[in-house]
């Protein structure tokens, strides 16, 4: 373990706490999920086949063929583009994962680590949906946008990469616009109150 | 407008960037006698009214570049594929 | 005064409780369900405003957001809004408007005197008057026009209130909540369909609210709230009140603007004043309703001369009425309903004159019923200036008879609101049947129902609401049941409308917004004008806050006949978005102020604040400018800041640049072709400059890229041009080369990567390396990467590069260690005398080694004008190869890099001078290039600078005359090298 500190993205951005309506339940609720495992895959030329198999029986999961997310042993992956997805996992944190899918997948995508690169928060909450709609453009309703849907497209002129889990909506923006994204989250989530948990 | 991203799904236009004319085919740069070929590439375009064949870039999206087919009268789109469809079946 | 118009027990605004307000300082008071409009007439004001160019006293003509005249400043100190309408002003607790543009005030008004010289005034008056000389206009003219037209002021204030944006989609949109809207509404949401429905108003309803009708045997105002009621129960439903659908664009895109908070004192807190919505929907149903047409006649605008079915809203809805004497006069049937409900309102109708050429038994009848007289023929005059006293009315026989009166309810039929139908281009057509204009083509997904399509009466409203809700649904793939309202029977024979009374008394106001009189519209024939676009230019028929909503088509009828063509065939205006105005502030929602763009902090911005650096906007980021300390100025921190980087070491966060992870197989081959020179045989472990060019031949970017393994690139980009290389590179991949294994993903925020320069750097990082790496000159040579681990473990990639031209390291760390790191760096850096060093210090020293930056990479400059036209391979393909040889990108003539020392040292060469021959005139025939950078260098004690010159490289020795008559300054400087420092690069390499 190095004896550099590690900063969430978050960190010096947001601190616990309620905001904005301080009347009843809080409409949001945000929590940070910091010190997750993030990495792209790109499939090498002619192994879509040969990646989709070995992701299968390296992590138990169906790779999707389009914007959205399936689910393995520890590791999610996000359709984002044609032949490329977003991995996520709490139980290979930081630039682990990257490492993993890197060694495992090898010959068959190429790999790389966004674990620093990216602030992930989740959002829930009665009024998730009326607050994310005041900067994502893309329908969330929830037969459209159904469990484990996901988007990458722009909030507020930020990008963001949004996934459905559940009843929750995960997001993921450049870590170096935390600060900004934050400013649109607290401003729109103003209305219903909005409970920050670290 | 809004265009209709074949990964994406529709998105709306400030999400997509535009770069032009996607019937034009890059000539070979090692082809010292390709000049003509070269000046209408870099400098040339045609300017139809109605259908045009352009290229956009999903940039606010998955960044796929992409072949839009749209009515430059009426802004309607027609068609959307991958820029890229069928790269898998190309010569090495 | 107390409410002396208010009619006891009828409308719909609470008359249990009262709202105090006040106008122009009076103190009154209203009902909650009151507009500002309708208050004020409660409280028998008529005269609320001044005209435009005329400043003659005006009133309320209407009950809608069609109102041209009765305009308010709305609000006190930063909250003042000027041109609002009275009429769709909701009333508040505290409420405090103002009238408009008189001085000193609303009855004495000075300016007033420009009715006498209203001849003068006629249109096209400013282009022919304020000609010469030129001058004046800005000086004289123009602020003297400014002061004396124009209506409200704004406060100039900033505004205090918080404006938001957001986004919906549905199936079905149904704009306006009036007959056809609610019925569209139901028959669409009744089918499981997601519907939305907009209303501009804070009740739904529309003329529902306004008319004594039934509907299925309940009265039109209870039908619509049970509309209302059962739309509210159906989950897929959202009713969106006080929203205003105001822009119909491609895609079936709609924006409104929903008034969260305008009637509300302030917003309350966390709540928007505004909200502009862009909502995407499948299919759309166009129920925007029609606008009365007023009868143009002399002395049309009075106050107390008011709209027939505004007349009607103010008695139905809101239990006023508008006087106490009233006159009707209209050239239809419905109008007579003006009549019956003021009569059964109590109010006294002393006429209802009829200007068809033929009487109508049926406006007889009415007259009849409600005691007034009959009379076929028009008016003749109107008498009252601050408030209608009496009309002079002839007979068809000539017969003239005064009839005083307070109250002058005049229509001339129906338009249809088609607005939001000609957004995307579509064209009205004429409907002879209707002698109105009705919607044309409509855009993909749009019906329109109602009387926006022409369906004036209330059973057409029901039943083609109804239908058009049922077909969007199905539409959308949604299963409606039967109608259940038969399409209704024509209702008699229309009738030819009265445009306009040529024999009457006084100025004939068309427009009254734009005080556009018959004289005017006439007088543009006479001078050519034929399109009513060009009309509305050289008139102003039509423009401001309202765009003509009552005077259009009557402007094009009197245009038609100045111009003896068929009304059918001269049309209208085009309208446009917003249909009614639009507040900048709903426009820029979020995005104002320190939001207006978002901000990218660097890893070690934490930092960097901490030691109280100046910041400077690079992109979206916010970069460290430099790291003053107390009693510094600018050019000692920069100076301080380059002699302790090239003495001792320096360190600087250049995490902003562009990182782009390059893989795949043909990852080499790739990068040859993107690069003007070779990367494939690069050895791994090993980093290469590259420069890219446009297709076109001219340089784009350049950066470095390292060979981390065998199939593994590590790109870097200049900060500005991050994205754009990264498009570029995606465009080659997908678009030139699928062909090519290739992979590409910017890795720009992952790597947090700090630059440490100085003869000393060597000895900061091996001290956070872990034992056992080695970086000795020898096994870690200039221009080597690696992979190694420092702090105790953490992953760092290390690139000998240097843009200050000092043995130099670059060292990169997962960004949620950067912090971490920076700190570090400092520690370790403590006893070699580290001092970070900001932006403008790199600049200072990439200038004085020559490097090419932003301002050489301006987008002119070739790889032979940036010194670099050997690196272009002859061998392979790459990017702007074919184009970049040409022989003008190449010829020695061209300008190409140099440096500049001035011969005083003391004299700076400005970025963006010219330069000219030592002895030339300084003027375009003899400019030979241009300065691109300057800087002080403290090592050489002098400004230098890098320029473009032309012939450049040949000339050095030569003196050449820097010339910036910009800011009236010139000296001269001796053309050299750019490389001002280490010319052979021996400190790189020690």
């Amino acid at each position: 373990m190095s004896e550099l500190q590690s900063l969430s993205a978050f960190d010096g951005v947001s601190a616990a706490g309620r905001y904005g309506n301080p009347n009843g339940t809080a409409g949001v609720t945000l929590t940070e999920r910091a010190n997750l495992g993030l990495a792209t895959l790109e499939v090498r030329k002619g192994q879509t086949v040969a990646l989709a198999e070995k992701v299968q029986a390296m992590y138990g999961a169906a790779l999707p063929v389009g914007p959205v997310s399936a689910s393995g042993t520890g590791v999610r992956f996000v359709g984002i583009a044609p032949g490329q997805w977003f991995a996520v996992s709490e139980t290979l944190p930081n630039e682990d994962l990257a490492g993993d899918l890197a060694t495992k997948l090898q010959g068959l995508a190429s790999v790389a680590d966004h674990s620093s690169g990216r602030a992930v928060m989740r959002l829930e909450g009665p009024a998730v949906r009326d607050v994310l709609a005041k900067g994502l453009a893309v329908d969330i309703d929830p037969s459209v946008f159904i469990d484990g849907a996901a988007a990458l497209t722009n909030i507020g002129h930020i990008g963001v990469l949004v996934w459905r889990d559940d009843e929750a909506f995960d997001l993921t923006v450049f870590r170096s616009f935390a600060g900004s994204f934050y400013g649109w989250l607290q401003a729109s989530a103003a209305e219903f109150g909005i409970d920050v948990v670290t | 407008m809004r265009i209709t991203c074949p990964y994406c799904g529709a998105r709306n236009l400030e999400e997509f960037t535009y770069r032009g004319d996607a019937t034009v085919k890059r000539p070979d740069s090692l082809d010292e006698s390709a000049t003509e070929a070269w000046v209408d590439y870099v400098y040339l375009r045609k300017n139809p009214a109605g259908l045009h064949k352009e290229f956009w870039q999903h940039t606010g999206g998955c960044h796929a570049w992409l072949e839009v087919t749209r009515d430059t009268t009426t802004h309607e789109i027609v068609a959307v594929e991958l820029a890229s469809k069928g790269a898998e079946h190309k010569e090495r | 005064m107390s409410q002396i118009n208010r009619l006891t027990g009828k409308g719909l605004v609470d008359h249990s409780k009262t709202v105090s307000f006040q106008f122009d300082g009076q103190h009154l008071e209203g009902h909650p369900g009151d507009t500002l409009a309708s208050a004020l007439l409660a409280n028998g004001i008529r005269l609320v405003g001044r005209s435009f160019k005329y400043h003659r006293p005006r009133g309320i003509l209407t009950a809608g957001s069609e109102e041209p005249n009765a305009l308010v400043e709305l609000r006190t100190g930063a909250r003042r809004e000027p041109n609002t309408r009275a009429t769709t002003i909701e009333l508040y607790d505290g409420l405090d408007a103002a009238s408009q543009n008189r001085w000193p005030s609303l009855r004495y008004d000075l300016l007033s005197i420009n009715q006498l010289a209203s001849p003068v005034l006629s249109a096209g008056f400013y282009y022919k008057t304020f000609m010469w000389p030129a001058s004046f206009w800005e000086k004289l003219y123009e602020p003297m026009i400014r002061r004396a037209a124009g209506l409200g002021y704004p406060s100039k204030q900033t505004d205090p209130d918080r404006y938001e944006k957001a986004n919906a989609f549905c199936d079905v949109l149904v704009v306006g909540g009036g007959a056809a809207g609610l019925s569209a509404a139901l028959a669409a949401a009744r089918t499981g369909a997601c519907v939305i429905l907009c209303d501009e108003d804070f009740v739904l309803g529309g003329r529902l609210l306004s008319e004594r009708g039934e509907i299925d045997g309940q009265s039109t105002q209870d039908w619509a709230k049970s509309a209302v009621a059962e739309l509210e129960s159906l989950p897929r439903c959202r009713i969106m009140r006080r929203t205003t659908v105001f822009g119909v664009y491609d895609g079936g895109t709609y924006a409104a603007v929903e008034r969260v908070s305008d009637h509300l004192p302030e917003p309350p807190a966390h709540a928007p004043r505004q909200r502009l919505w862009r909502i995407v929907a499948k299919q759309s149903v166009i129920c925007a309703g029609g606008f009365e047409r007023p009868i143009v006649f002399g002395d049309n605008d009075r106050p107390g001369v008011m709209l027939a079915s505004a007349v009607r809203t103010y008695v139905n809805r809101f239990g006023v009425t508008p006087g106490r004497n009233a006159v009707i006069f209209a050239d239809n049937h419905e109008a007579l309903r003006t009549a019956s409900d003021l009569a059964d309102a109590g109010v006294t109708v002393r006429a209802i004159v009829d200007p068809q050429p033929q009487p109508s038994a049926t406006a007889e009848q009415v007259a009849t019923e409600t005691g007034a007289l009959y009379i076929n023929g028009i008016i003749d005059a109107v008498s009252g200036a601050y408030g209608i006293k009496s009309v002079r009315i002839k007979d068809a026989q000539g017969a003239s008879k005064t009839i005083d009166c307070d109250v002058l309810a005049v229509s001339g039929g129906w338009n249809p609101a088609l607005n939001l139908t000609t957004h995307l281009g579509g064209k009205p057509k004429w409907d002879n049947a209707l002698s109105c204009l009705v919607p044309g083509d409509l855009p993909p997904g749009m019906r329109v129902a109602g009387a926006a399509a022409g369906q004036f009466s209330l059973q057409a409203c029901l039943a083609s609401g109804e239908a058009a809700g049922a077909d969007s649904a199905r539409d959308c793939g949604f299963s409606p049941s039967a109608p259940s309202r038969p399409a209704p029977t024509e209702d008699g024979s229309p009738v030819a409308p009265v445009w306009y009374v040529p024999s009457s008394r006084g100025k004939a106001f068309v427009d009254f917004q734009n005080d556009v009189a018959v004289s005017d519209i006439k007088l543009a024939a006479r001078e050519g004008f034929r399109v009513p676009d060009h009309v509305k230019r050289y008139t102003t028929l039509g423009m401001a806050t309202d765009q003509g909503k009552t005077s259009n088509l009557n402007g094009a009828a009197l245009l038609a006949e100045a111009t003896g063509r068929h009304l059918g065939a001269v049309g209208s205006t085009t309208f446009r978005p917003p249909y009614t105005p639009v507040a900048i502030g709903a426009l820029a929602g979020h995005h104002r102020g320190k939001d207006f763009r978002p901000t990218r902090l660097a890893p070690s911005h934490a930092w960097a604040v901490e030691q109280g650096a100046v910041f400077v906007e690079a992109g979206a980021w916010l970069r460290a400018l430099m790291f003053p300390k107390p009693g510094e100025t600018a050019q000692e921190t920069v100076d301080r800041e380059v002699a302790n980087t090239r003495t001792n070491v320096g360190v600087c966060d250049v995490s902003t640049l562009g990182k782009i992870d390059v893989q795949g197989s043909d990852a080499g081959t790739f990068l040859d072709r993107v690069y003007i020179n070779g990367f494939s045989k690069l050895a791994v472990g090993k980093t290469r400059y590259g420069l890219m060019l446009r297709e076109d031949g001219f340089a784009m970017d350049d950066g470095t890229t390292a060979r981390l393994a065998e199939n593994h690139f590590f790109m870097t980009t200049t900060t500005a041009n991050a994205v754009k290389v990264s498009q570029h590179l995606e465009f080659c991949q997908q678009v030139l080369w699928p062909e090519l294994d290739v992979q590409t993903v910017s890795q720009t925020e992952q790597w947090a990567q700090f630059a440490v320069a100085g003869p000393k750097s060597r000895k900061i990082i091996e001290a956070l390396l872990d034992s056992g790496q080695d970086i000795s000159n020898e096994a870690f040579p200039y221009m080597a990467c690696g992979s190694f681990t420092a702090c105790g473990g953490a992953p760092a990639r290390i690139f000998r590069l240097s843009f200050s031209g000092e043995l130099a390291y670059e060292i990169g760390v997962p960004a949620r260690f950067g912090d971490g790191l920076i700190r570090t760096i400092m520690r370790a850096g403590a006893e070699f005398g580290i001092g970070p060093y900001g932006t403008e210090a790199l600049g200072v020293m990439r200038i004085e080694k020559g490097h090419a930056a932003g301002p050489e990479l301006n987008g002119q400059t070739t790889a032979h004008d940036l010194g670099l036209g050997r690196m272009m391979s002859k061998k392979k393909d790459f990017i702007g190869r074919f184009m970049g040889q040409r022989e003008a990108l190449n010829e020695a003539a061209r300008a190409a890099i140099v440096g500049l020392k001035p011969l005083d040292p003391k004299m700076r060469i400005n970025a963006g001078a010219h330069l000219v021959k030592r002895d030339a005139v300084a003027n375009a025939e003899n400019d030979q290039g241009y300065v691109t950078s300057q800087a002080y260098s403290p090592e050489l004690k002098s400004f230098i600078g890098l320029a473009m010159l032309s012939d450049g490289p040949a000339r050095y020795g030569e003196v050449v005359k820097v010339c910036d008559p910009l800011r009236d300054y010139e000296t001269l400087a001796e053309v050299c090298s750019p490389h001002f420092i280490d010319p052979e690069g021996e400190r790189l390499r020690v």
